[in-house]
Parts: C-alpha cells; structure tokens; sequence
C-alpha cells in the first residue's frame, strides 16, 4: 500500500472521531443553555440529540410531550459565530411554543402541551462561518 | 442521531433570553423529507410519572407487583424483564416502598450481568439502594431513567440494539399497563389522554420490523407486535375524539397479559 493511500485511509478512519468530538462540543454548549431552567427545577435527560446541518437546513426531532408537563428545549453549537434556532410545532404544524429565545450559539423553546402528543422541535442554522455547523439539543420537564 | 451523554456537565449561567425573530406560526410537516426527521424520542419513565403525580394520590402500593419475575435465560425475554423491573422502580418510588426499591435495585444488577451489560449499571444499582435508604425519591427516580439509558447505551456498543429497543418495550409496557389500572380506577379524559402516542406506537411498531427475523420471530416479540396493531387504533385522539374508557380498559388487559407473559416466560 502506498504511502498516500495509507495516509487517505487514516484521515477517513479519524473523521467520525472529529465528528463526535464537535457534537460533544456542541452538546456542551446545550447544557449551558439549559442551566439556568436547571436552577428553576426542570430535570433534563441524560441523552440527547445532535448533528451537523448547513446553512438554512432544518433538522425536525419529533418528541413525545405529555400534557401536564413544562418542557424546555435546549440548542446549541460550538461554532464561533453561528447563529442556531430551535421552535417547537405540535403535529399539525402549528406554533406550539409560548415562549423561545435566541442569542448567537444558543437557543431555547418552552412549551405547555396543551395536548399529550407528538411534537416536532426544529432545528435551523441561520448563519454560520463553517459549510457544516454541529448541533446539540437537550430537553428538560417539570 | 441520538448522541450519548457521559457525564453531568456544569456552565455558567446562559446569557439574557432575547425575543425569537420572526417565527412562522404553522409550517408544512410534509416538507420535511424523511432524512430531516429524527426517530421519535421516546419518552423517560420519569415524564409520566411526574404528570401522574400531578393527577391525584392513587393506591401505588396497591399495583405493585408481587413477584418481580423469573429469568428464564433467553435473552429476549430478559431484555423485556429488565425493562418491566425498572418500571416496577418507578411504581416502588411511587408507593414509597424503600425495601421493594432496594429489592428492584439488586434485580437490575443481576438481569444486567445476564445480559452482559452489569458494568454499565453497578453504579447505577448501588445508588438507587443508598437512595432509598436515604428515602430520597427524586433521587431514585433519577437513578432509574440513568440505569435505563445506561442499559440501553452499553447494549448498543455491544452492538445489541435489538435488545436495547426491548428493554424500552418491556418498560413502556409495564408502565401502560399501570397508567391503565390507575386510570381506569378514576376515568378522566386528561388522564386517558397521557396515552395518545401514535408516534411512538409507530415508532415501536418499525423498531420490530427492522429486528433481526430470529428475534421478530420469537413469541413474546409476535406478541407484542400484534398488542401495539390492536392498541393503535384505541389511542386516537383529536377532533373532539377521546380515548373512552373501554379503550382505556382493553389496553389495560392486553399489557397487563404481556406483562404476566413477560415475567412468568419459560423460554
């Protein structure tokens, strides 16, 4: 095997390792967006949710809410200068959430299910410096 | 793609909320290619239980189970076990039955060494004994739904996806079969409505058909797939539709019967 071949199929073997490292950091930068409702008595899980998307794409977690419960989802990236937003929509694609933020690398949606149900929480990159932008998203109840 | 997390991660405070831009108020799910959409998540057992714990005081004590059930060394059957165990957790917390938690405890651990994923849970055991002894029930309840993912999470590096997804489906059936009993006891539509989960259902129902055929072709596995076909239908809900009472009772007998197959299986 020659040398550049050698080399082309360790840097392949390295990618998902670089991958998973990103969305590790994102996910980081998830929690940070999540702590403050920590603090308020929200319990978030110990999984999560993540991947890369481009510019403009839009990633849909369906998620199912139980009326009765407060939730609050969580996004966030590692990427200097991305800017990323997350909505939740109830499955007739209907505005569920009463209240979201945004702010840069993090974002936030808070929904009162008025139904128990299948939600969808949408992910978008709005701007971002990179072609690819890694993403996390954490959920928290109460 | 679900990503695992490996350890509690503590930040700083996040910045000042700001107003969300612009947000259109509905949008067209049917857009969305089938790539851009993510498995439903399924829900903790902590999700429910804290709604039901909103919902009134029922008799937790009385839907404990006697007997947690017999390890019959066939490994689908102890992934369903396992997952009917951690449920019977939630339940013990629940009836704040501190020596039944304990016992659930043990029995997670040994299950788990059946299956070769103990290492994942030893911590996991030890804290829900020392939190029920301590009878810090939030605790627990937090040490359950952490044993579960952590269960399911080293079934997957093993490459045993199949019996991760049956540990979820023994839980998921064993907490509707309570959630059942509960509501049935004391019929209300909002408590009914904790069971409309047509994506899950679907979502449970693909997670069969995409097993490997010798475990798709077990008899508990044939089982549940057909209780998920005859409970579908019975969990509509929408356009001034509820899920009536007799719904609520023919999904309490048809998971209390898998529950009672899961836990007493020969093979």
């Amino acid at each position: 095997m020659n040398k550049r071949l050698l080399n082309t199929l360790l840097a392949l073997l390295c990618l998902p390792l670089v991958l998973h490292a990103t969305v590790d950091d994102a996910l980081s930068f998830a929690y940070e967006a999540a702590t403050p409702y920590v603090r308020e008595g929200f319990t978030f899980r110990e999984d999560a949710w993540g991947g890369d998307l481009g510019v403009s794409d839009k990633k849909a977690v369906a998620a199912q809410l139980f009326r009765g419960n407060d939730y609050w989802f969580c996004l966030g990236t590692d990427v200097d200068n991305a800017v990323v937003t997350v909505h939740i929509y109830d499955s007739k694609g209907k505005l569920a959430e009463s209240k979201a933020w945004q702010k840069g690398r993090f974002a936030g949606a808070f929904v009162k299910p008025k139904q128990t149900g299948t939600y969808y929480a949408i992910i978008e990159v709005k701007s971002s410096p990179q072609e690819r932008t890694p993403w996390a998203l954490v959920y928290g109840y109460r | 793609m679900r990503i695992p997390i490996f350890a509690a991660l503590a930040f700083g405070v996040a910045s000042a909320a700001m107003a969300a831009d612009s947000v259109p108020s509905s949008i067209d799910l049917a857009e969305f290619p089938a790539a851009a959409v993510d498995d439903v998540v399924v829900p903790v057992p902590s999700e429910i239980f804290n709604v039901l714990d909103k919902l009134g005081n029922p008799n937790w004590k009385g839907e404990l189970r006697e007997s947690l059930g017999r390890n019959s060394g066939n490994r689908t059957q102890i992934a369903l076990l396992l997952g009917t165990v951690i449920a019977e957790g939630f339940i013990a917390v629940e009836a704040e039955d501190s020596e039944r938690v304990k016992d659930i405890g043990r029995e997670v651990l040994e299950l788990s060494q059946a299956i070769g994923v103990q290492k994942a849970v030893v911590a996991r055991s030890n804290a829900i004994i020392q939190k029920a002894d301590q009878r810090d029930w939030g605790g627990v309840r937090t040490e359950l739904d952490g044993a579960l993912q952590d269960v399911r999470g080293a079934m997957a590096e093993l490459n045993d996806e199949d019996l991760a997804q049956l540990v979820s489906l023994g839980g998921w059936i064993r907490g509707t079969a309570v959630l059942t009993s509960i509501v049935q006891k004391d019929y209300k539509p909002q408590r009914a409505e904790l069971l409309h989960q047509p994506e899950l259902l679907a979502y449970f129902d693909r997670q069969l058909d995409e097993m490997n055929p010798r475990l798709r072709k077990s008899e508990l596995v044939t089982r549940i797939k057909s209780m998920l076909g005859e409970i579908k239908p019975l969990i509509i809900e929408g356009e001034g539709r509820k899920i009536r009472p007799e719904s609520v009772e023919r999904i309490h007998t048809l998971t209390s019967e898998l529950v009672v197959q899961i836990t007493d299986a020969d093979a």
